[in-house]
């Protein structure tokens, strides 16, 4: 459901070593913190290790970890958060393209015993780099 | 037969979701543009994708919202909630969880004025009537919705109205889902896979299967649904495009479903809302997909003076025709159906609220 939303355009910026873009949620309704089971982060075609990588939302940053027992912070559907990871990217003039991989659980729509819905979802855009 | 019903026109604002979502428009906005444009006078919300913090609401934001509402001349019909079962990574709720879960939604929709709450069919025949109680001291109608790839007289819906009907409670009922009771592949979605560079022969294939299906009827049970889910991821793989195949199923078996209209009549007595569910309209005006016209005369030959939220859903793939024109070329095929069947809808706020408050003040006579 609107993928193509995903990654906000004009959003990257780095310092260098790290790297963040803004992301949309690729669904109708607000899910909690603990629905959303999994990210990735690819600039360039280089992946940020899966440790490395932090959620911004609300204004407070969480480890992947983090998010699993989260139900209190939830994401809206018109708001931005924050990906971030440890991938090298130079800011300037040159173009990068930027991936985002987003594995969110559904958690009323129940598919089998003790067992929701997930669904993955990806989006790709070309955009410059900011320094942060 | 009884008199003639008189729907209530309306929308949800989940038929706008590109629009909100895109940030094209706020919820103010959107209210207000559906009051402007005439798609009202029933709203229908969804809680978790319209309102920040659902279901906490408090009274200064009730307040704004109820007034808001009241000022543009709209009337709340339906406020869509989710019993989020899996909300908890590593377990489902308890139902002691759950309940209150549901609560505090019920609560919400009292507080923002809506007097029914769409439920979904992941509650139990016996959570409905743990809920009946809640659903009483709030004055909230629950009505679950029958969707596809349920529909009414699937044993699960049966076994829903077989229980409200030992409850006896007036705040037990369905929300009827027209996505239950559809004809044809929608053309827009097909029109979305070629866009995707699915092939004519693959996809005269899809419509094949779907009719196929249209003519067994709906799936006798889950694991019937289940098998033609997967002839969907089948028939993409044979023809080199597996992407294409949960697609297919998703929707080949969950938006499009083969019951037959007067299907309706199983549990017609308890549907206290519609979700007129649609997909497109064509060079004609119509719906190519979803049999508008004999729903609505359905419904106005049972006596139905509910709401219908004309419910637009090919914006998950439409994204190349505006929702507005298409919504409200949907609900001029509603009102002349309508008319066709002897009846009208209602277009007037003051009317609908009259009609509105006898609709759901009839206890369920089955």
């Amino acid at each position: 459901m609107i993928p193509d939303r995903i990654i906000e355009q004009g959003t990257l910026t780095t310092d260098g070593a790290r790297s963040a873009v803004e992301v949309r949620l690729p669904w109708y309704r607000a899910l909690p913190g603990s629905c959303i089971a999994g990210a990735g982060l690819r600039v360039d075609g280089v992946a940020a290790p899966k440790d490395s990588l932090r959620w911004t939302m609300n204004g407070r940053t969480f480890t992947f970890e983090e998010l699993v027992d989260e139900t209190e912070e939830w994401w809206f559907p018109t708001d931005s958060v924050v990906l971030s990871g440890d991938v090298p990217v130079a800011s300037g003039e040159a173009d990068h393209e930027v991936d985002v991989d987003l594995t969110l659980y559904i958690p009323y729509i129940v598919i089998g015993e003790n067992e929701v819905l997930h669904i993955e979802e990806h989006d790709t855009k070309t955009m410059k780099a900011v320094a942060a | 037969m009884s008199r003639l019903g008189t729907p209530v026109q309306g929308v949800t604002l989940y038929s706008f979701t590109r629009a909100f979502h895109g940030r094209e428009y706020d919820l103010e906005g959107l209210v207000r543009k559906v009051a402007a444009d005439g798609y009202g006078p029933g709203l229908e919300i969804i809680g978790f994708s319209s309102f920040r913090g659902f279901p906490e609401i408090d009274d200064r934001f009730a307040g704004w919202f109820r007034d808001l509402v009241d000022e543009v001349g709209l009337v709340t019909t339906s406020l869509a909630v989710n019993a989020d079962i899996g909300i908890h990574r590593d377990r489902l709720l308890t139902q002691d969880e759950l309940i209150e879960y549901m609560r505090r939604q019920v609560e919400a929709a009292a507080k923002l004025g809506f007097p029914i709450a769409r439920v979904q069919i992941s509650l139990t025949p016996d959570s409905m009537e743990q809920l009946a109680p809640i659903a009483e001291q709030y004055g909230v109608t629950l009505a679950l919705e029958v969707h596809a790839d349920q529909y009414a007289s699937h044993p699960r819906i049966l076994a829903l109205r077989d229980r409200y009907e030992q409850v006896g409670s007036p705040f037990l009922g369905f929300t009827m889902d027209w996505g239950a009771t559809v004809t044809g592949f929608a053309p827009s979605l097909l029109e979305a896979y070629r866009r995707r560079g699915a092939s004519d022969e693959l996809l005269a294939q899809v419509v094949d299967l779907w009719n196929t299906f249209y003519e067994q009827g709906p799936p006798a049970d889950q694991a019937e649904h289940g098998q033609r889910f997967g002839a969907f991821i089948g028939l993409a793989a044979r023809n080199g495009r597996p992407d294409l195949g949960i697609d297919f199923g998703i929707n080949g078996t969950g938006l499009f479903g083969p019951a037959r209209v007067d299907d309706w009549l199983e549990i017609m007595p308890w549907i206290r809302h519609v979700h007129g569910k649609f997909f497109g309209i064509d060079e004609r005006g119509e719906e190519p997909s979803v049999p508008v016209r004999d729903l609505v005369k359905l419904l106005v030959d049972n006596g139905y003076s509910g709401a219908i939220s004309s419910e637009y859903e090919g914006w998950h793939w439409n994204s190349w025709q505006s929702p507005f024109d298409i919504i409200a070329a949907e609900q001029a095929v509603q009102r002349s159906a309508a008319n066709d069947a002897g009846s009208r809808m209602i277009t007037d706020a003051a009317e609908a609220r009259r009609i509105l408050d006898t609709h759901l003040r009839k206890a369920v006579q089955a």
